[in-house]
């Protein structure tokens, strides 16, 4: 990301830290939690695990694990960036060095035990304060980025499209999405899939099911452009889909365009969950809205392509402007098997800002 | 994020494998006077749970618990659903699906009565979870078994060589399948992925090297930019959860590529001779192609897939000669950088 943009976040995180009266915040990640580390520093750790010290004068320093991963930060970052095998030891022997300070860390639940307990025990406070907010609301140079990676979902769910034929496996579509994803500068991309029809429960990874006439293909595809992740959920037919399967359709897009619309700062998670799921209970499908049958109702996006708040009936957080969202009423249909329908979306005062420009309709694919 | 061919073929990896490297484990762990074993995975550490279980996550985390006796335990905090879905690729162990997955394996641990709990990698432990596990079993004392662990893992039984073999085919496939006639990192890598992923890779990291007179550093998609006139492809992937690198250099000038591929042709046929320490079969490998500038080897280590245990300003005595490595070699060739890297031993 540019370097205006990365002195935007430094800067937010330094304000946050000063306003909790921290002195040294403490950001630990791996590949599948990279985000507090990637605010901090904009590295996109991928092996291994690394830790970030950022003190309060801005000056931040990288430690990594893994030393490809390290030779790759010196070349992508602008912080300090140090070596160590022993990562967790190496924490320790800064934070000592640096002396008696108001430590803060997050993720704090997935801090490394060693750091907090041994000889002698760090005193370090939860910084979910200092950061969450950051990671969930974002500024406009952030929501620049998410922009641009929904365009980039848009364009992958096309080549998913074409991929999509009867005959071929479900990790054969994958493997187009993935190299059209390398070759346009996406090195990330969350993707679970489904094929099949009334016995499909969810998505997952790909196990080689063969695509074949009447199965319903579902997938997510969350591509990320300067580490931000946007979401597109879209379900196709091989051939024409059924009377059945139009049906039960129409009933998600009319629960994912309720849902979009009550989307504006001021209103709660449980807000938009509770209209996503009104249109299910409506047409008689309410036991079909529950932790049975579905995970979430749509969910934050950001540096973690699954982050808060998650869109459910219980969530009372609050949606601010800058929030950037996926609504997916995805779940199981009691006639068709599981089918996905969501759109990336901006949190903004008055509404919201759409990033998704597919179609928002039940895709056929040729049989030939 | 795990999203390329994930499935269990019992032919592959038969549950009768993992049974024995468990029944290794607890033998050793007695030995230490160790009563139970928890390990930690997530996506970045899937290296133990998979050898035990033969499940990595695709996304989040889970903790596994084996007991001194029975049936192992693998908790997360995914959905029923997707445990349903962890049930049908994974051979060994029962997959618990709840929102505290620590305290359930705490709670477990405290039913069987266990003292000493054996923790691979305590350091590196999310302390969250290590307090829930305390807390639901108070008394016990948490010991690490990271060595242990080590010492029965580093025999690779013919079950992973077998993924090994097939891991390094196809990563030797996709570094074949670059666009050499590419002028962009990206447009040169992005075949290689596909090759990959089309092959039954479940997870695929494709890197480039852009310009190897300036860096041998390996950067993502997100970083690249035009090829120079010297580049390197790297493709580390992992075909059901059996991790290999291969590592290719390339270079505009045909004599020069010339030399490029002789060094390459040398790594394929990289062996050491009896006796011989890996850093002189190395100089001696490649002796007649250049100057050895720097090797690394690499070998699962914990829960890491892959991670260096030996390089060239150390000794090689983290190396377990009864398991295949990955060497990943830097040689200076008429002054230009040469990086190769292939899995050696199969």
């Amino acid at each position: 990301m540019s370097k205006e943009a990365l002195a935007a976040r430094t800067a937010a995180l330094k304000e946050a830290m000063t306003r909790e009266n921290v002195e040294i915040l403490v950001l630990f990640g791996n590949n599948w939690h990279a985000d507090h580390l990637r605010y901090a520093t904009d590295f996109g750790i991928q092996e291994g695990q690394g830790i970030a010290l950022v003190r309060e004068d801005g000056s931040i320093t990288l430690i990594l694990d893994d030393p490809a991963e390290c030779e790759r930060a010196r070349c992508e970052t602008v912080c300090e960036t140090i070596f160590a095998p022993a990562l967790v030891q190496e924490a320790k022997r800064q934070l000592s060095r640096a002396g008696n300070h108001n430590i803060a860390a997050a993720p704090y639940h997935l801090l490394p035990y060693g750091l907090l307990h041994g000889e002698k025990d760090l005193r370090v406070a939860d910084g979910a304060k200092i950061v969450e907010h950051l990671l969930m609301t974002k500024m406009e140079v952030e929501i620049a980025a998410v922009r641009k990676a929904a365009a980039l979902a848009d364009q992958g769910y096309a080549i998913f499209r074409q991929a999509a034929r009867p005959g071929r496996k479900d990790y054969e579509l994958v493997a187009e999405m993935e190299s059209f994803f390398r070759a346009h500068g996406v090195p990330e991309n969350f993707m679970i899939v489904g094929v099949g029809g009334q016995e499909v429960r969810g998505m997952a990874p790909p196990g080689g099911k063969i695509l074949k006439k009447g199965d319903m293909v579902t997938t997510e595809l969350t591509p990320c452009f300067d580490g931000y992740y946007a979401q597109i959920c879209r379900t196709l037919v091989v051939g024409e889909p059924s009377e059945a399967q139009r049906q039960a359709f129409a009933v998600y897009l009319e629960a994912m365009e309720a849902g979009i619309a009550t989307v504006r700062a001021g209103v709660t998670a449980a807000d938009v969950a509770k209209a996503e799921n009104d249109v299910f209970r409506k047409y008689g499908l309410g036991e079909y809205v529950t932790s049975e049958y579905t995970r979430v109702r749509g969910h934050g996006m950001g540096l973690f392509p699954d982050q808060k708040p998650a869109i459910l009936e219980d969530v009372k957080i609050t949606l601010q402007a800058g929030m950037t969202l996926i609504v997916h009423p995805n779940t199981y249909h009691p006639a068709v098997g599981y089918l996905v329908l969501g759109d990336s979306l901006v949190v903004r005062e008055g509404g919201h800002e759409l990033l998704c420009g597919t179609k928002r309709e039940l895709f056929s694919v040729p049989l030939q | 994020m795990r999203r390329g061919l994930m499935a269990w073929d019992p032919a592959e990896v038969p549950a009768s494998a993992l049974a024995d490297r468990l029944a290794r484990l607890r033998a050793e762990l007695a030995r230490e006077g160790v009563d139970v074993f928890v390990a930690y995975t997530n996506i970045a550490r899937g290296g133990s749970v998979w050898w035990l279980t033969g499940f990595t996550p695709y996304w989040n985390e889970g903790l596994l618990y084996a007991p001194a006796q029975g049936e192992m335990v693998f908790a997360t905090a995914l959905s029923k659903r997707v445990a349903e879905w962890i049930s049908s690729v994974m051979p060994a162990g029962e997959v618990t699906t709840t929102p505290r997955p620590s305290a359930f394996i705490g709670e477990h641990i405290a039913r069987d009565g266990a003292k000493r709990i054996g923790v691979l990698e305590l350091d590196d432990f999310p302390a969250g979870h290590a307090q829930a596990i305390l807390a639901a079993s108070p008394g016990v004392e948490l010991v690490d078994v990271t060595q242990a662990f080590a010492r029965v893992r580093g025999e690779a039984d013919a079950v992973e060589r077998l993924l090994l073999t097939k891991a390094d085919a196809l990563a030797q496939a996709a570094c074949g399948a670059v666009d050499v006639a590419s002028l962009h990192a990206r447009d040169f890598i992005a075949p290689a992925e596909s090759v990959a992923r089309l092959g039954g890779a479940e997870e695929c990291f494709t890197l480039v090297a852009c310009d190897l007179s300036a860096s041998g550093a390996f950067v993502r998609t997100d970083s690249m930019g035009p090829l120079g006139d010297t580049y390197a492809a790297r493709v580390s992937l992992a075909y059901k959860g059996a991790w290999t690198r291969h590592v290719r250099s390339f270079a505009r000038d045909a004599g020069v590529q010339q030399s490029f591929d002789a060094a390459h042709a040398v790594l394929m046929d990289f062996a050491q001779q009896p006796g011989e320490a890996l850093g002189a079969a190395v100089l001696r490998a490649f002796a007649s192609s250049g100057e050895v500038v720097n090797w690394v080897a690499e070998q699962p280590r914990g829960s890491y897939p892959l991670a260096p245990v030996a390089n060239m300003a150390q000794s090689a005595a983290g190396l377990s000669t009864a398991a295949p490595f990955v060497l990943d070699v830097e040689l200076k060739i008429q002054g230009r950088r040469w990086i190769g890297a292939r899995m050696i031993g199969l």
